[in-house]
């Protein structure tokens, strides 16, 4: 298994190398060609307004911080208002664009994870971006600098990688929540009774398995195991209870390989805003300023995804008890859990979609 | 159960659209650029050219420094910023070289400059050129100048009215620089937003609505 997922990784790393290298090749990935602007997709209508709110706020903060950087610059001890100034631009920062928040909300959406490990996840995504971002910059200072790699090459391979990996993260979630529910539709119809009979062969057998050794494959595992079936007997159940069971395909153990493909597809870029931080703190000698003002970054950018997956998690729990136990609880239990994994997916592609054309 | 199961799939796109859409936001400007534009009228009351300057930010600069400095000594020579030039230049040809001219509603093609200067001078990078329009443009009516990053990524500021001017302006011209209140353009604009939205999901359609312009108004001419 284990082998199996750092094939994938490295499969979809020499994707993600070919696709810098040879599409993205003669274009520009911001409009001066210089740095690299986030992917942006913009939104109109009913949120305008507050992301307007937003986007100013963070636009004031970033001058304020790009100041506080001159003044220290020029001999100024502004080192506490830089702190303050970053951890509040990290705060805007993730509430604008960017597609960390989006990513760990709608894997929060989409598996039963607790809040408080979900709150985790966002922490070590955001300290992974903020080290991530120290890393580049300090390789382009200290190794890159003069030959053919740039800041901006490295960034947008980083920036593929991550959409890569956010695309791949999210159709594997969709395909756990919903590939053995299409599966059972493809075969597992009662007059197909040979491959149904296949289906249900060893549903018994996983089924004892699952809660004593808690193996992680038990996620793949279609949703046949309570049925019993005499042979020959039609199915009555097949046509709805092939819905995915959340209790089943939600995922009931914390799965940190999981865990671990989230954070990396949204730890792996850095933010623009850092970059350039960065840049111009370690031509100006603000070694100490610039790291950990792109560390407070990370902690504002952390504290409001976490806020936000607590609502997008708090607002899915209210959903099902409001729906009850029953059926229909179960059934918008499940719909929120795929639409969690259809949104990474989705955005995954949008944003590769994005990076790919400009 | 294949009807519920289709209803179940649309259902779920329709969920994952709704809730990714308004998720992502305007990107802001990473690049702060202080701007001045000069149009220079003919005496045939045409428009000559546009002159562009735009003085960076030091922390762009900075990476841009970072960026081009290939001998590593922490200045950009001639060679140097030669390339960065180069590589703003044909960047900039995507967008138009960030300007959008109008005459009475109506797009104004402009020629791309032939050159683009890049110096860097008290850590800061500073890029002006020059610009044409391709066909005459005569001042009658109303002729706007935006000059603006459609992409969100570069904020090119003026930070006062007179940072856009005009030389040999007719003097029937009236001359007014319009700053849009942001909250007010996206009120008024509802629909137009909406559907360049659809039209155009990368924004670029839409973001002349927030820039900074220079409208010069004169009487029209037979």
């Amino acid at each position: 298994m284990k082998k199996t997922s750092v094939r994938i990784v490295f499969a979809l790393l020499a994707i993600a190398y070919v696709a810098t290298h040879f599409l993205g090749h003669a274009h520009a990935q911001s409009s001066l060609g210089i740095g690299a602007n986030e992917a942006m997709l913009p939104s109109a209508g009913m949120f305008g307004g507050l992301l307007n709110w937003i986007n100013a706020e963070q636009q004031g903060f970033y001058r304020a911080l790009t100041g506080a950087l001159k003044s220290m610059r020029d001999g100024g001890s502004g080192l506490w208002l830089l702190i303050g100034l970053s951890f509040a631009y990290g705060v805007f920062h993730a509430a604008g664009p960017g597609h960390g928040k989006a990513v760990i909300s709608s894997y929060m959406l989409a598996n039963e994870v607790a809040l408080r490990r979900g709150i985790l996840l966002s922490f070590v995504s955001a300290l992974l971006q903020s080290l991530m971002a120290i890393l580049v910059m300090g390789a382009v200072y200290f190794v890159l600098r003069g030959t053919a790699i740039s800041m901006t090459n490295a960034t947008r391979f980083l920036e593929i990688a991550s959409y890569v990996l956010v695309t791949a993260f999210g159709a594997w979630l969709l395909w756990r929540k919903i590939g053995p529910w299409l599966r059972s539709l493809v075969w597992g119809k009662p007059a197909l009774s040979l491959s149904s009979a296949h289906n249900h062969g060893h549903s018994h057998h996983e089924h004892h398995h699952h809660h004593d050794h808690g193996h992680h494959r038990a996620h793949d595992r279609h949703d046949h195991a309570h049925h019993h079936h005499a042979a020959g007997d039609v199915c009555e159940e097949c046509g709805h209870s092939h819905a995915p069971d959340p209790a089943l395909l939600g995922g009931r153990h914390f799965d940190w390989r999981t865990a671990w493909a989230a954070v990396a597809s949204v730890g792996l870029r850095p933010c623009t805003g850092a970059l350039i931080v960065l840049s111009f703190a370690f031509l100006n000698g603000l070694w100490a300023g610039g790291i950990v003002s792109v560390m407070a970054m990370g902690l504002g950018t952390a504290i409001t995804v976490s806020l936000l997956a607590t609502l997008a998690v708090s607002a899915k729990n209210v959903a099902v008890a409001f729906a009850g136990d029953g059926r229909t609880g179960n059934r918008i239990h499940a719909a929120i859990e795929i639409g969690g994994a259809a949104m990474v997916f989705l955005l995954g592609l949008a944003l590769l979609a994005a990076s790919l054309a400009v | 159960m294949i009807l519920s199961g289709r209803l179940k799939r649309t259902a779920t796109l329709c969920a994952g659209l709704c809730i990714a859409l308004p998720a992502i936001a305007v990107a802001h400007p990473h690049v702060f650029a202080d701007a001045s534009l000069e149009v220079v009228v003919s005496s045939d009351r045409t428009v000559k050219s546009l002159g562009h300057v735009w003085r960076f930010d030091d922390l762009f600069s900075s990476t841009v420094l970072f960026e081009f400095d290939k001998n590593k000594d922490l200045q950009l020579d001639d060679a140097e910023l030669k390339d960065v030039s180069r590589t703003v230049y044909e960047s900039l040809a995507e967008y138009g070289y960030f300007q959008l001219v109008t005459h009475d509603g109506k797009d104004v093609k402009m020629k791309p400059p032939s050159d683009l200067v890049a110096i860097y001078e008290d850590q800061q990078l500073t890029i002006m050129f020059q610009s044409e329009p391709a066909e005459k443009l005569a001042l009658s009516g109303k002729v706007e100048f935006g000059i603006y990053d459609p992409t969100f990524y570069t904020a090119i500021d003026f930070v006062e009215d007179d940072m856009m001017m005009v030389d040999g302006m007719p003097s029937s011209c009236a001359r007014a620089v319009v700053r849009p209140d942001p909250d007010e353009a996206i009120a008024q604009n509802q629909q137009t937003l909406t559907d360049a939205f659809f039209n155009d999901p990368t924004g670029n359609d839409y973001s002349k609505l927030f820039a900074t312009r220079l409208e010069l108004t004169c009487p029209a001419q037979g």
